[in-house]
Formats: structure tokens, C-alpha cells, sequence
């Protein structure tokens, strides 16, 4: 019994503690929350003790509408096709709030546009947006409550327009504005306070935007074919006999990467394929189809890359005779 | 029956209790002690100059300063001495760093020091650490009056800014 009584004494101080550690918000007290203040007084009267309090004034805390949005890309987006756009929306008032988020593609000064498709809440809270699974917002949607102080992650998911050119810049900016308003610092909406008290427009407006920075990433691939003859007498003339040696460069411009890169050429008519001569940036590969990631017959021969980086080139040689 | 011996009890207490402050209320009737609240607002006028007015209490929000008025009357025929008024801070709203008549208290009023004062004594509050106090520390003010003499009266006011 002596022990519990311990154990509640021990409690109730770690609680005193921690209440009084709980660092102030940034929106201030809570909205809702009521201010009362009494004073008392001792005093003596001729020789006798009295004392006296005051009425209790009350009074009631007002909801500050007040919103921050930053985006939560390191650096600008790439964009290959479509890309996803990080956001989080801050509850900088304090009252529990929820604001209408609206994506606006039509940036000026950028390269081009691109089309949003969607804007999503991070419903699993995971920061990184889950199809299917991360909820949708409707055209002109708002984010659920956010509480004082809490910030919610948006995603923003847009499309390249065709023909975008590598490298070129876009931007999306996404606005949050409170749901139970927007306006100049001090306009006041009555009564639709959390609490019971008003809502009143704090120094942000009520409403808040940020920028989130697109790149477009084109990638491109450009095959250059080369062929150097050796004749049997030594020379470079293409008579029959002479061995053609063809050389053919698969070079990867722009950003970004691309898969199952293959390159193939055909045995030109009227020459035959020399068995042994096929070689990938300089390393003979064997002409069966087999382990290694090259093949050639008299049909023709191929070489499978798989997946390349742009800034990257690769060269196969194969040769043939001149029947 | 339990129920019953219970409240004759506490009728007895009561009964005590009353008597016990019945000169004290007596005098409480002859010295009061009135409390009002305002908020200070800026208003700007047509001319785009802005001043500062006092309003009720209609809107407030965090950052608003408040002004706290105690009003105090002695209409009794004795002099009133010692008089001792003491406001807890509610915990709400932060003591204004400015000048006033009044001693203040980090501790819960256990001891009161002038408010120039504060910067020699140390709080823990837990998020900064140790520190030397500041206005915003402060959990009770108290005014002090030797003496309010018959039909005398005063005001007594703080400011403070919610949190």
C-alpha cells in the first residue's frame, strides 16, 4: 500500500514536469481555451484581519487562421513522362483547420507547363506517394483537419507535355487556403471559431503557396556506323576476299536512362560473316547464343546492352568477307 | 442512514465555518475589489495614422496584449491597512515586460521581487534550462497599499499578451 502511494506521488510529478516543458506553439494557446483572471486581497481593519476577491473576468481565445506550404524536394523534380511533386501544408494558427489545396502549372517565366493530374494526401504518412493507396483529392478539395502546430504532406502528381526538351525548367505552385477562410490579417468570421469563438485571419492571410521545381528529362539514342576495308593485297579496296570490318557506336545523350537497349545490323548481301569477330567495346563475344550478351551468324549479329545512362555510349565491331 | 449522518455533519461544519468568518464578511461588504479585462487594439484612421485603443474583450487571439484592471474601494468609516492584492498570472497570456507599481513571483508566490529585479533570479523551465528570469516567468504579481483611507478608491493594472 506504502509502495502504490509512492508510485502515484512519483507519477504526478513527472507529469507537473512535463507540462511545464511543453514548449509554447508557434499559433499560441489553443483556441477554445478560456483566460480567467481573479485577484484577492488581505488587508486589516482596525486591528482586524479580512480578505476579499475579485469578480472573475473571463475570456474567451479566438482561432488564428494561419497556413505555411513548403515544398519537400531537395531540388527540382525530373521529369520523365510524369513526376510527383513533394508539399507539406502547416497548421501555423491555432485550431484544429483544414485548407483547399489548388495546383497552379501556369508558372511565367518557365520553359513550358505541365499538366497536373492530381493532388493526393499522404493518407499512410509515409512522405513518399503510394498509388492507390494515398487518397485523391476532388477538384477543389481540402486536406482533412490539420491540428495546431501539425503539418500534412501533398503530393502533386503532373504530366510532361510531348516534346519537352532535356533540361528545360517547370514549376508547379500549390495553394492552401483555410477552409473557413481567407482575407487580410485581422478580418474576423464570427462564431466560426474552434471553441465557440471567432475565427479571426492572422498575419499569413489565411492562405499560403510554394513553388516545387520540375526538370524535363529527354533521353535520346543515336547509332553511327563506320566500315574500314582491308584487301588481301594489303590495301583498302573492296574487290572479293577483302574483309569489311564494320564498327557501330550506340551513344545515349540527354538524362535519365533507358532499358533493353539492343543493337543489331544485318550481314550485307553479297558478303559472309568472319566466325569469332564480334567484340563489345573491345571484348570479344562469342557468336552463340549463350551467356555472354552477344550472337552472330551469317543472318546477322546482335549485341543486347540492357539498360544504359545517358552520357554513356557502347561499340560493337563484327566483320565480314566479300564473297 | 449513513447518508443522513453524513449531512448532519456537514451542516455542523458549515455552521462552524460561518461563524468563524462572519466579521471578516462584514468588512468584505465595506472593501471591494472589481475585475475588468480590455484588449489593446491598433486602429488605423482614415488619415492612415494608427493608435492604439482599448476595446472589450470581443476577439482576442494570441499575441493580443490584455489589460487587467483591478478596481479597489474602501466604503467603510475605517482606514484600511496593510492591504495586500495578489494576482495569480492565468497561465494563458504572458506578463508584458514593462514597468509597473507591483512585485512579482517566479516561484507561484512563494517570494515576490520588484520586476527590474527578475534578471537576479534563476527559473528552470525545463526547455531552456536554468536561466535568469524574465516577465514572461512570472506566475503571481502583487500590489502592496498601506493604507486606503474611508471612501478612498484605485485602480490597479497589469498587461499581459496571450501565448
Amino acid at each position: 500500500m506504502k509502495y502504490a502511494h509512492k508510485l502515484i506521488a512519483a507519477s504526478t510529478l513527472a507529469i507537473t514536469a512535463s507540462a511545464f516543458a511543453t514548449p509554447a506553439l508557434a499559433g499560441g494557446v489553443d483556441a477554445g481555451t478560456l483566460i480567467e483572471n481573479t485577484a484577492s486581497a488581505s488587508y486589516t481593519v482596525g486591528g482586524v484581519g479580512g480578505s476579499v476577491d475579485s469578480n472573475t473576468v473571463e475570456i474567451l481565445v479566438d482561432e488564428l487562421l494561419d497556413v505555411a506550404v513548403a515544398t519537400l524536394d531537395g531540388g527540382p523534380v525530373s521529369a520523365p513522362g510524369s513526376a510527383v511533386l513533394t508539399f507539406s501544408v502547416t497548421n501555423t494558427g491555432n485550431g484544429p483547420e483544414a485548407f483547399t489545396l489548388t495546383a497552379d502549372p501556369a508558372i511565367a517565366g518557365n520553359d513550358y507547363d505541365v499538366t497536373v493530374d492530381n493532388i493526393a494526401i499522404d493518407t499512410n504518412g509515409n512522405g513518399v506517394y503510394d498509388e492507390g493507396v494515398d487518397t485523391i483529392l476532388a477538384a477543389g478539395g481540402a486536406t482533412p483537419l490539420i491540428d495546431p502546430d501539425e503539418e500534412q504532406i501533398v503530393f502533386v502528381i503532373v504530366t510532361n507535355p510531348a516534346g519537352v526538351g532535356d533540361g528545360d525548367n517547370s514549376q508547379v505552385e500549390l495553394l492552401a487556403e483555410s477552409v473557413t477562410g481567407t482575407g487580410a490579417p485581422g478580418t474576423t468570421f464570427d462564431g466560426q471559431g474552434e471553441g465557440g469563438g471567432d475565427a479571426v485571419v492572422g498575419t499569413t492571410g489565411a492562405d499560403d503557396e510554394a513553388l516545387g521545381d520540375l526538370i524535363a528529362a529527354a533521353i535520346a539514342v543515336e547509332l553511327a556506323k563506320a566500315a574500314m576495308v582491308a584487301d588481301p593485297f594489303g590495301g583498302t579496296e573492296a574487290v572479293p576476299g577483302a574483309v569489311i570490318t564494320y564498327s557501330i557506336t550506340a551513344s545515349i545523350s540527354g538524362s535519365g536512362s533507358i532499358n533493353d537497349l539492343l543493337i543489331s545490323d544485318a550481314i550485307p548481301v553479297g558478303t559472309t560473316y568472319s566466325a569469332g569477330t564480334l567484340t563489345l567495346d573491345g571484348a570479344p563475344l562469342s557468336d552463340e547464343a549463350d551467356t555472354d550478351n552477344g550472337q552472330a551468324s551469317t543472318a546477322g549479329a546482335e549485341v543486347l546492352i540492357g539498360d544504359a545512362s545517358a552520357g554513356s555510349a557502347y561499340t560493337i565491331t563484327f566483320a565480314v568477307t566479300i564473297d | 442512514m449513513k447518508n443522513n449522518a453524513f449531512n448532519r455533519a456537514l451542516g455542523i461544519a458549515s455552521a462552524v465555518i460561518g461563524l468563524a468568518l462572519a466579521p471578516t464578511a462584514m468588512a468584505q461588504d465595506l472593501i471591494s475589489l472589481t475585475g475588468d479585462v480590455m484588449v489593446v487594439k491598433t486602429v488605423t484612421d482614415d488619415d492612415g495614422i494608427t493608435r492604439e485603443e482599448l476595446v472589450g474583450p470581443d476577439t482576442v487571439v494570441p499575441g493580443d496584449r490584455l489589460v487587467f484592471t483591478t478596481g479597489y474601494s474602501n466604503d467603510g468609516v475605517e482606514a484600511v491597512e496593510n492591504f495586500v492584492v495578489t494576482n495569480p498570472i492565468p497561465k494563458a497570456v504572458k506578463l508584458a515586460d514593462e514597468s509597473g507599481s507591483f512585485m512579482v513571483s517566479v516561484d507561484n508566490g512563494q517570494t515576490y521581487v520588484a520586476l527590474a529585479a527578475l534578471p537576479t533570479v534563476t527559473v528552470d523551465n525545463g526547455e531552456d534550462g536554468v536561466r535568469s528570469a524574465r516577465a514572461e516567468d512570472a506566475t503571481h504579481i502583487r500590489w502592496t497599499i498601506a493604507r486606503i483611507t474611508p471612501g478612498s478608491n484605485g485602480k490597479l493594472t497589469y498587461s499581459a499578451i496571450v501565448r
